[in-house]
């Protein structure tokens, strides 16, 4: 089964249902709990958390091991029993990216990463010491 | 703003089901026992605050510069991630 994707970015994209995700509680500050993990490329690398219900929210996400090895989630005991999840491993984790301007100035939020297991997704916040809410993602510039 | 003054001990009923209490207050620190339904998340505002800011920068800086690169570099130094 697929759905239309209706996307401003992208135009109309076919989106099989394993690609759909709910955020029972949205993400943090934006509209809607449907949205669909679509491939930016090839590479897999980033990703678009692309709203179902409105053509122009996308954000990009990545997963944070690709950029930082060493990076942890730590949930507190009620964000975790929120979002039945107790064992990070256990999910698929994501992080919002910031493509402002050149790569150079790309970042991620370490602080509030994506937990997406069985087609259900929240934003949570990463109890661990070193989680910025703006790492950057490329010591060196992109060539 | 609902203002109202609470002591030690005492609590705030908001709703149906949350109930935050008054834990300790000490010089001008106050600590805070949130009691809500599962399903409702609880944020310190100021980490609120600046999620929300990262996530609409997020999704609107994405609409003009959709030139991600494909790939990424060598992966960060172990550690370097602030």
């Amino acid at each position: 089964m697929t759905q239309t994707l209706k996307s401003t970015r992208f135009g109309d994209v076919e989106i099989s249902d394993d690609a759909l995700v709910e955020f029972p509680n949205g993400l943090i500050g934006l509209r809607g709990t449907r949205y669909a993990l679509v491939p930016h490329d090839a590479t897999g690398t980033f990703l678009w958390l692309h709203s179902m219900d409105d053509p122009d929210l996308a954000l990009p996400v990545t997963k944070p091991w690709t950029f930082f090895p060493r990076y942890e989630v730590e949930l507190s005991d009620s964000e975790a029993e929120r979002i039945g999840v107790t064992d990070p491993a256990q999910a698929e984790v994501f992080v919002t990216v910031r493509a402002t301007g050149e790569a150079k100035d790309f970042s991620a939020n370490l602080r509030a990463p994506i937990i997406m297991s069985g087609g259900r997704a929240f934003q949570v916040i990463n109890e661990a010491e070193d989680a910025p809410v703006r790492a950057p993602l490329f010591a060196q510039p992109v060539g | 703003m609902l203002m109202m003054t609470r002591r030690a001990g005492q609590k705030i009923v908001i709703g149906d089901g949350i109930t935050i209490e008054i834990v300790e207050v000490a010089g001008n620190t106050v600590r805070l026992g949130v009691d809500a339904p599962r399903s409702v998340p609880v944020y310190r505002e100021e980490i609120w605050t600046a999620v929300r800011a990262e996530n609409e920068a997020a999704a609107t800086a994405a609409s003009s510069a959709t030139e991600l690169p494909a790939a990424p570099p060598a992966p960060q130094a172990p550690g370097d991630g602030s």
